[in-house]
């Protein structure tokens, strides 16, 4: 027992010592992009994304916001797009069908609702960074409601019941909001439409879930890979026709996913300026 | 105003203590007929000399005639199509949209490559629009104001309502074109659709060029319009 015991004990540091060199890591990567920043705001005079030059007397209506966004890594990004789209179209919709099938509509809204509810950590850490201590104490308000009153998160009736609204937030948008340039668009496999800036941002938001800390990493990867699985299938199952209603309507669905992403994110740095 | 009409006599004022009753009878008397003449010509002389319709009126306007026509399911769907497209044609700016949506390419073609790309253009979009009828479930149009974006430009703000979901954010830019407000771009929930199809449009013609990009427009059109014909 006891030499069991003391090897869980040495794996669990081990592992604590490679979370703390990948969360080290993510904040080196972060003080880069800061001091990066400053040399692209003096070449370009800022902007989050590198707009195309424009003739002396073009006029620009108001509202003309987005790209075109210069692509460094599309070859990459091409790649990552056709796996994600594969990955969609032969893996995650089929099990998606069959999901449906065995879980009523109800039932998997409430699972939305619980993965919302745990992913609070974030959310609360990077309110409070942004300075909107409000919203942070809102959602640590709102995980307390609906842990309790909401049946361990499976209904928000904090919105339902009070009208506490989620606001969303991640660390991405704190070092936008700091002034930390986007970066290059990046599409990862699984994760989707990122930037360098905002796939910083999810890494260290990875390193907040306590859980990481607290277990080996043969426990928590394993966990985590499982679980997301299951949200974004329980995900994909409430939204069926989401992709194909995306391809009816674009020309270039890559171009149509990047625009969309980075016009959501400046979206979102606005409304969290405010 | 006429409610009030004490009697002149009332008119005890410290500053006018000299003005006779009579007098002030005959003032206040010119002074209601003036209104009443005013009255009777605002209403016999044609509205738009009062009153310019403004860009949230426009909006209105196209939103108070397309949710009817959307809602009647008795009459055949041609018919509603028809009456639709009239709707975006007259209300709907899509030279200066199909401007904007080729951004930094457009002074690279020639007048008739624009033309025949405007022509496109507006087609793909009346048919995206169109195709959705069968998708509109009786939402209701929430509309919420108005901002001026400069002058001659206004941003209108509206939402979908949506049972049980939360509302969609639309919004719609209009310019000032000569007292008619047209629309000449959609924001659904922060997503500008035509600075979207700028960047597609971009990456298309960067990559493959502006015939490809045209041919690739024609044959999403024509799904479109098939998957219409039922």
């Amino acid at each position: 027992m006891a030499v069991s015991e003391e090897i869980m004990r040495m794996q669990t540091e081990r592992s604590i010592k490679k979370l703390a060199t990948l969360c080290g890591t993510a904040l080196l990567a972060t003080l880069l992009m800061v001091s990066a920043t400053f040399g692209q705001s003096a070449a370009t005079g800022g902007g989050d994304q590198a707009a195309a030059p424009k003739l002396p007397g073009e006029k620009t209506l108001p509202g003309e916001t987005g790209g075109p966004y210069t692509d460094p890594l599309e070859p990459f990004n091409s790649a990552m797009f056709k796996f994600n789209v594969d990955l969609d179209q032969y893996v995650v919709t089929p099990v998606a069908k069959g999901y449906s099938y065995v879980m009523p509509e109800p039932a998997r809204q409430s699972v939305n609702n619980f993965f919302r509810n745990v992913g609070v950590i974030p959310r609360f850490a990077n309110n409070l960074f942004q300075l909107h201590p409000y919203n942070a104490a809102n959602e640590l308000a709102r995980f307390g409601i609906n842990s309790t009153l909401g049946v361990a998160g499976l209904f928000d009736v904090a919105d339902s019941w009070f009208g506490m609204k989620q606001h969303n937030d991640d660390f991405g948008l704190t070092l936008g909001h700091y002034g930390i340039y986007s970066g290059p668009y990046v599409m990862l496999p699984f994760f989707g439409p990122s930037t360098v800036r905002d796939t910083v941002g999810l890494v260290v938001d990875g390193c907040m879930n306590p859980m990481a800390w607290l277990l080996p990493w043969y426990v928590t990867i394993p966990a985590d890979a499982g679980s997301e699985a299951i949200n974004a299938v329980n995900y994909r199952s409430l939204h069926p026709n989401q992709f194909e209603e995306a391809d009816r309507y674009a020309v270039d669905l890559y171009g149509a996913v990047q625009d969309a992403y980075m016009q959501t994110r400046v979206a979102e740095l606005k409304r969290i300026a405010q | 105003m006429f409610g009030n009409n004490h009697s002149a006599g009332n008119l005890r004022t410290p500053l006018a203590p000299w003005v006779s009753s009579a007098t002030a009878r005959i003032a206040f008397g010119a002074f209601a007929a003036a209104m009443l003449a005013l009255m009777v010509a605002t209403a016999v002389s044609p509205p738009e000399a009062w009153a310019l319709p403004t860009a949230l009126d426009t909006v209105s306007q196209v939103v108070n005639t397309a949710l009817p026509v959307l809602r009647d399911r008795s009459s055949p769907v041609p018919q509603r199509r028809r009456k639709l497209r009239s709707l975006l044609e007259q209300h709907f700016d899509f030279s200066d949209m199909s401007r904007i949506a080729l951004g930094y390419h457009w002074r690279e073609l020639s007048t008739q490559q624009r033309a025949q790309f405007t022509q496109l253009f507006t087609a793909f979009i009346e048919n995206a629009y169109l195709s959705k009828i069968q998708d509109y479930s009786g939402q209701d149009v929430a509309i919420l104001g108005q901002n001026a974006e400069g002058e001659g430009f206004a941003r209108v703000r509206s939402q979908i309502i949506q049972s049980g979901k939360q509302p969609i954010k639309v919004d719609y830019l209009l310019r000032d074109m000569d007292g008619d407000w047209k629309i000449y771009d959609v924001t659904v929930d922060a997503i500008s659709i035509v600075a979207n199809y700028r960047n597609q449009f971009n990456r298309v013609i960067n990559d493959q060029g502006f015939d490809k990009l045209m041919s690739d427009m024609r044959v999403k059109q024509q799904q479109l319009e098939a998957s219409m014909g039922s």
